[in-house]
């Protein structure tokens, strides 16, 4: 299909733009970023993790600009990374590094080092809370104070969590693999290419749109995919982030800066997986699917575990295990680009449609008189 | 103290010991800012534990500065929009890399910040550890 561009209408643009800022404006009320910082973290964990970038402060001057608008925050955040020179590359981050706020299992009951409930909504009662209509700053004060001062006795170290699947790798029930350094591919430098690394495909999924990884990730466990997993391990926390010298190098990793953390979801879904032995045998065995994001998101990051399981069996006869359907419709900006496109000026494309209809309405009437 | 260790202090602990090392620095010794602090981005490598493999999970939007003393170059690396302490991590750095006298007399202050960011961290983590859930299984009736 080919374009042709219009001009004119800039009076009316320009009038259009004023208008949004009108619509912003118009009831008198000033949200500062921080309050959006404080207050609104989920839809900050979320925009961070679509746009790939990791600014608490820039995610909410994004909520802020997009007036809560998801898809606008994301892409405002996307174009802004692109004029952001990218300086360092990190050293690796392992995941056992992080401090853990909240972890959890629903595969045992009881996992060496116990479940961590951390700040969760899960057994919260879904119903609207009008005393929120009535918060005040002295009420919360209050609140802070009694619950900062009902500590009990402090152990005086933190400790690092072992993963769950270590010990069930120690039992041989699990596949053990080596550390593999390889070089990942970085889909922002080098186009996506197909059959995809596992690397790509990783990167890919914890930058999609929260609504198409879930979505994606619910079809497969609905039956349009063959990964039906049970949750291992759910850790939500920080990470450190170091990264080597410049002209150093990463010689001796005690030179090394730090640079601070990020908070993210880390999933290890448990999929169990049929396989055949030397001898043509069904066995039964358990694989992992991966998921994490930036933030708490879960629903996303265990859609991504479902996914990244899916997309390691590609024989699976359904779209979910086919990568190019998965990876190539999951980017919030590449989506909601394409789908809003449509609502330009597409004139001259349209009218060549139009008439070609005409010409063949014509025929048939030439043809019927 | 090597850099790694140093920055974790400087960046996690109280401002006030960050701004206090580089003013010590810059009361005494020339100094000339190389790159000023300026946003930019470094990419996340990390470890999945599910195969044991890198990808990149996304860029952190860090500052970073580069100070010159007495030839020694430093740099000011810290997640966020912080110019201040990025130029002040440049300067600590600077005078690290140039072996300035100061920074002997430094080690104590710094392992007492840490000593204070570990116990925050623990008192966190201690707060976090009431949530520790105990699930008790329910008998099923046969």
């Amino acid at each position: 299909m080919g374009y042709v561009a219009v001009k004119g209408g800039t009076k009316a643009i320009e009038a259009s733009m004023e208008r949004l800022t009108y619509e912003r404006l118009k009831e008198q009320e000033i949200i500062e970023v921080e309050t959006i910082m404080a207050t609104m973290k989920s839809l900050i964990d979320q925009v961070m993790s679509e746009s790939s970038l990791y600014s608490p402060f820039l995610a909410a001057l994004a909520i802020k600009q997009a007036e809560g608008s998801m898809e606008e925050a994301v892409f405002l955040l996307r174009a802004h990374r692109s004029t952001l020179p990218r300086l360092y590359t990190s050293e690796t981050v392992e995941p056992e590094t992080m401090f853990v706020e909240r972890r959890i299992s629903a595969s045992f009951k009881d996992i060496p080092g116990g479940q961590l409930l951390g700040a969760t909504k899960d057994y919260t009662h879904r119903l609207l809370d009008f005393n929120l209509l009535e918060e005040d700053k002295t009420q919360i004060t209050t609140w802070l104070k009694n619950f900062e001062n009902n500590l009990e006795q402090t152990e005086g170290k933190v400790t690092y969590f072992p993963k769950v699947v270590d010990y069930l790798r120690e039992e041989g029930l699990f596949e053990t693999y080596p550390l593999n350094d390889t070089a990942p591919i970085d889909i922002t430098k080098e186009s996506l290419s197909f059959p995809a690394s596992r690397s790509a495909r990783l990167q890919v999924l914890t930058r999609g749109q929260t609504g198409a990884v879930t979505a994606l990730g619910y079809a497969s466990l609905r039956g349009y995919g063959q990964v039906h997993p049970t949750v291992g391990e759910v850790r939500v926390g920080r990470l450190p982030i170091h990264t080597a010298h410049p002209v150093e190098g990463s010689g001796n990793p005690e030179d090394d800066f730090y640079i601070g953390e990020i908070r993210v979801t880390e999933i290890e879904s448990f999929v169990p997986i049929t396989k055949k032995n030397g001898r043509n045998e069904e066995k039964l065995e358990f694989e992992i699917g991966y998921g994490i994001c930036y933030g708490q998101n879960e629903t996303k990051a265990i859609a991504m575990s479902i996914l990244d399981q899916c997309l390691d069996h590609p024989e699976g006869d359904f779209p979910t295990h086919d990568e190019e359907f998965v990876l190539l419709h999951i980017d919030s900006v590449e989506a909601t680009g394409f789908i809003s496109h449509l609502k330009l000026p597409h004139y001259v494309t349209f009218q060549s449609k139009l008439d070609s209809v005409r010409q063949i309405k014509r025929g048939v009437s030439d043809d019927e008189s | 103290m090597k850099r790694r260790r140093r920055t974790r202090i400087l960046i996690e602990g109280n401002p006030i010991l960050a701004k206090r090392l580089s003013e010590t620095i810059t009361a005494t010794y020339e100094w000339k800012e190389i790159i000023a602090p300026h946003y930019g981005l470094t990419m996340v490598k990390m470890r999945e534990s599910a195969k044991n493999s890198l990808f990149y999970i996304g860029e952190v939007l860090i500052t970073e500065a580069k100070i010159e003393i007495n030839g020694a170059i430093g740099i000011g690396i810290v997640e966020g929009m912080k110019e201040q302490i990025a130029r002040q991590l440049a300067i600590i750095d600077a005078a690290y890399n140039a072996n300035l006298p100061e920074t002997q007399g430094w080690g104590a202050d710094l392992l007492l910040e840490e000593v204070r960011i570990n116990e925050q961290k623990a008192l966190e983590q201690t707060k976090l550890f009431e949530t520790k859930v105990d699930f008790q299984t329910m008998e099923m009736d046969s």
